[in-house]
C-alpha cells in the first residue's frame, strides 16, 4: 500500500468568523495524496484552490477538519512546530516567482537551508548548484532574480522550493504568467523531479493541457471537491507526444 | 553571502542595501544627530571645566572654619529675660584643637588634601600707595596640594620663608612693585612686618589677583595675633561635585562650619546645573527624533520587504529570525549613524578649536574630547536604535505569511 504524505479530513475554511459577513471558502475537503503522485487541482477563480493550498502547507489554519502530514496530525502544533513542520516537509512554488530580490539564484536556492541551519555551508551550495544544474540555469546562478527572465525566475524558484528535499511540492499557478514554452519547461522541470525522486506534486492550473499530463486531477468548484480522476499512465503519455510534437513544429 | 555571517545577519545587510537610500538618509539622520550630542558635550563639559578651574583657582573646594560666635540672652531659672540680643562682631580667632581636626578630616577616605590656614585682612604698604588686602598664611607643603600655587608663578617663585610673601598680579601692578621689592604688611592695630617679594602670581581672577597674598603660616600667625593657632582649614576633594555633601559630612564629624565652593558659589552652581538640565533636555529630545527617525525607516522597510517575510515564513523561517532580522537593522543603522556622528562631532570639535581663537590665539574655550562620550554615543545610539527596531520587528514577525504574500 503507497505510503500517505498528506491527508486532509473534513477540512473547512472560513473568514471574518464572529462578524456578519462571516464566509465559508472550503467546505469539508477530504483528500488523501499519496507518495509519488503528481496531481493537478483545477477550477474556476474564486472557488478556494489557493486557500485550500495554504491550508495544505500550513501557511494557513484550517477551521475545521483534521491536516496530516505523513500521518502526523497538525492541529496540535503551534507556530515553531508547524514553521519547522513547513520548512522541512513542503516546499512552495507561487504564481509570481516571489524570489528574493537582493540575492543571486543560487543564494535564493540556499535561502531555505540557510533559514533552517543559520550559517550558509559549503554542502549548501554545492546542492544549490546542482539544483540550478539540474534547471538548467548554472550560467545565471549568480543573477540576481530581476536579471532573470520570467522562466528562468520560475525556475529558480521550483530549484528553491527543492532545497530542503521536500515529500510535498505545492505549486500555485506556476506557469500562469509565463507563455506555453516557458510554462511547458517549468512544468517538465516538476515531473521530472516527481519522477527521479518521488516527490508528490500538488499543481494549481487552469491549463487543461498541463493538467492533461498529471497523473490526477482534482477539481475544485465553491469549494467542494466535484471531481477526483486518476488517469491512466496511456493517456499521460499521449498526451506529453502530441505536447512534444506541437512544440516541434 | 559569507560562512561565517548568520541567516539574521545576511538578511538584514542585503535589506539595507536593496533599500539604499533610506539606509543613507537615515545614517545621515543619526549622525547628525550623534554628532550634535558630542560637540554639545564637549562644548558643555568644556565650558564647565573652564568656569570652574577658574572659580576653584584661588579657592579650595571646602573651606573649615570655627563656628561662629553668638551671644546668648541670660536666662534665670529657665526664663529668658526681655532683651535685645545684639549680633556679636566676628573676630579673627584660632579654631580650636585644629591639629585633631586636620588629622581627622585627612584620615576621610574622600578627602585628598588639607591644609591649614592663618587669614586676615592687612594692609600692604608700599611708599604712598595702600591697599587693603588678605593675607594668607600658609604651610607651602601643605597649602601647594590644594591650590597648585607654583603653578600661576607669573613672575619669581612660589617661596614661602618667613621674610617672603607671594602677591597676585593686579596688586603688584597697583602698587607698582616686582619680584625682590620690599613690601610693608600691617595689621589695624598696627603691628606690622616688612617682607620680600618672592614670587608674582596669577589666580585668573582680577579680584583674587588685586587681594590674596600669600606668606608663611607662621608669619601670618604673628602678624595677627593666632600664635600657634590657625582661622580656617582647607580641603581638596577628589569629586567636587560631592564637596557639598562632604562638607556637611565634615560638619557633622568635627562640629565646624564647612563651606563647600557650591555653597560659596550657589549661583554660579545654579548656572551650571541648569545648564546641564539644559543639554541633557536636548540630547534625550534628539535621541528621540533618532529613535523616530529608525523606527519610520523600519516601519516603511516592514511594509516594503512584507512579500519577502511571508517568503521567508514560508520557507520555514521562525517569527524569532525575522523579528532578529530586523533588530538588527536597526541596530546596524544606529551603530553606523553614531560612527559617521562620532567622526562628525570630533571633526566640529578640531574646527571650532583650530578656527575660533582667542585674540592671544588661545582656543575661546577649550572643548574637552573625552574618548568615553564616543564609546558612550556608539553604545546609546545602537541601543537606540535596537528599541525603535523593537515595534517595526515585532510588526514583521507576526505577519501572517498568506497575507504577507498576497501583498
Amino acid at each position: 500500500m503507497a505510503e500517505e504524505v498528506l491527508r486532509l479530513e473534513g477540512i473547512r475554511k472560513s473568514y471574518n468568523v464572529g462578524t456578519p459577513v462571516e464566509s465559508e471558502v472550503l467546505h469539508g475537503i477530504d483528500l488523501v495524496l499519496q507518495v509519488g503522485e503528481f496531481c493537478a487541482l483545477m477550477g474556476p477563480s474564486g472557488c478556494g484552490k489557493t486557500t485550500l493550498l495554504n491550508v495544505m502547507g500550513l501557511l494557513d489554519r484550517p477551521s475545521a477538519g483534521k491536516l496530516f502530514i505523513k500521518g502526523a496530525e497538525t492541529s496540535g502544533l503551534g507556530d515553531r512546530g508547524l514553521t519547522a513542520l513547513r520548512g522541512h516537509s513542503i516546499g512552495f512554488v507561487f504564481q509570481y516567482h516571489h524570489l528574493l530580490p537582493a540575492f543571486t539564484a543560487v543564494e535564493n536556492v540556499m535561502m531555505p537551508m540557510l533559514v533552517d541551519r543559520g550559517r550558509p555551508d559549503a554542502a549548501m551550495r554545492r546542492r544549490a548548484n546542482e539544483l540550478l544544474e539540474s534547471m538548467a540555469l548554472t550560467p545565471w546562478r549568480d543573477n540576481l532574480a530581476i536579471n532573470m527572465s520570467g522562466g528562468q525566475q520560475q525556475r529558480v524558484a521550483v530549484a528553491r522550493a527543492l532545497a530542503m528535499d521536500p515529500s510535498l511540492l505545492l505549486a500555485d499557478e506556476p506557469t500562469g504568467n509565463l507563455d506555453t514554452k516557458a510554462a511547458q519547461g517549468v512544468f517538465d522541470m516538476m515531473r521530472e523531479v516527481n519522477r527521479r525522486h518521488g516527490t508528490t506534486v500538488l499543481v494549481v492550473t487552469h491549463n487543461h493541457a498541463l493538467a492533461a499530463q498529471c497523473g490526477r486531477i482534482v477539481e475544485l468548484v465553491d469549494g467542494r471537491i466535484v471531481s477526483d480522476r486518476h488517469l491512466p499512465a496511456a493517456a499521460q503519455a499521449a498526451v506529453e507526444h502530441t505536447e512534444e510534437t506541437s512544440q516541434r513544429r | 553571502m559569507h560562512n561565517w555571517l548568520p541567516f539574521e545577519w545576511i538578511a538584514a545587510s542585503r535589506f539595507l542595501r536593496e533599500g539604499r537610500m533610506q539606509s543613507i538618509s537615515i545614517i545621515l539622520g543619526v549622525s547628525i544627530g550623534v554628532g550634535v550630542i558630542i560637540f554639545m558635550s564637549a562644548a558643555l563639559a568644556g565650558q564647565q571645566a573652564n568656569i570652574i578651574r577658574r572659580v576653584l583657582s584661588a579657592q579650595a573646594h571646602i573651606v573649615l572654619l570655627p563656628p561662629q560666635e553668638i551671644a546668648r540672652p541670660l536666662r534665670e531659672n529657665d526664663v529668658a529675660e526681655a532683651a535685645i540680643v545684639q549680633r556679636p562682631f566676628q573676630r579673627v580667632r584660632s579654631m580650636d584643637q585644629w591639629q585633631k581636626i586636620i588629622k581627622e578630616v585627612g584620615e576621610m577616605r574622600v578627602v585628598t588634601a588639607v591644609s591649614p590656614m592663618a587669614s586676615g585682612p592687612v594692609l600692604a604698604v608700599r611708599g604712598e600707595a595702600t591697599r587693603a588686602v588678605s593675607v594668607l598664611g600658609v604651610d607651602p607643603a601643605l597649602y601647594f596640594r590644594v591650590i597648585p600655587l607654583p603653578d600661576k608663578i607669573v613672575a619669581g617663585a612660589a617661596r614661602l620663608t618667613s621674610e617672603d610673601i607671594v602677591i597676585g598680579i593686579d596688586l603688584a601692578s597697583d602698587l607698582g612693585v616686582t619680584v625682590g621689592d620690599k613690601l610693608r604688611i600691617t595689621v589695624a592695630s598696627g603691628q606690622g612686618a616688612t617682607l620680600t617679594i618672592s614670587g608674582i602670581v596669577d589666580l585668573g581672577s582680577k579680584g583674587a589677583n588685586q587681594r590674596n597674598t600669600y606668606v608663611a603660616l607662621h608669619t601670618a600667625q604673628a602678624l595677627l595675633g593666632l600664635i600657634g593657632g590657625v582661622s580656617s582649614i582647607d580641603v581638596t576633594v577628589p569629586d567636587i561635585y560631592a564637596a557639598e555633601d562632604i562638607a556637611q559630612a565634615i560638619a557633622a564629624a568635627t562640629g565646624v562650619e564647612a563651606d563647600s565652593w557650591i555653597k560659596t558659589n550657589a549661583q554660579l552652581y545654579l548656572a551650571i546645573s541648569a545648564q546641564v538640565i539644559a543639554n541633557s533636555t536636548i540630547r534625550f529630545c534628539v535621541g528621540l527624533a533618532i529613535a523616530f527617525g529608525i523606527a519610520a525607516v523600519l516601519i516603511v522597510s516592514v511594509v516594503q520587504k512584507s512579500k519577502e517575510i511571508g517568503i521567508l515564513r514560508a520557507m520555514g523561517a521562525s517569527q524569532g529570525q525575522i523579528l532578529r532580522v530586523f533588530l538588527l537593522e536597526g541596530a546596524v543603522l544606529g551603530l553606523a549613524g553614531s560612527v559617521f556622528g562620532s567622526a562628525l562631532g570630533a571633526g566640529a570639535i578640531l574646527a571650532w578649536q583650530t578656527l575660533l581663537k582667542n585674540p592671544d590665539g588661545t582656543p575661546l574655550f577649550p572643548l574637552e574630547m573625552d574618548p568615553r562620550l564616543f564609546i558612550a554615543s556608539a553604545v546609546l545610539a545602537t541601543l537606540t536604535g535596537l528599541a525603535s527596531a523593537v515595534a517595526p520587528a515585532l510588526r514583521g514577525a507576526r505577519l501572517d505569511p498568506v497575507v504577507a504574500i498576497r501583498g
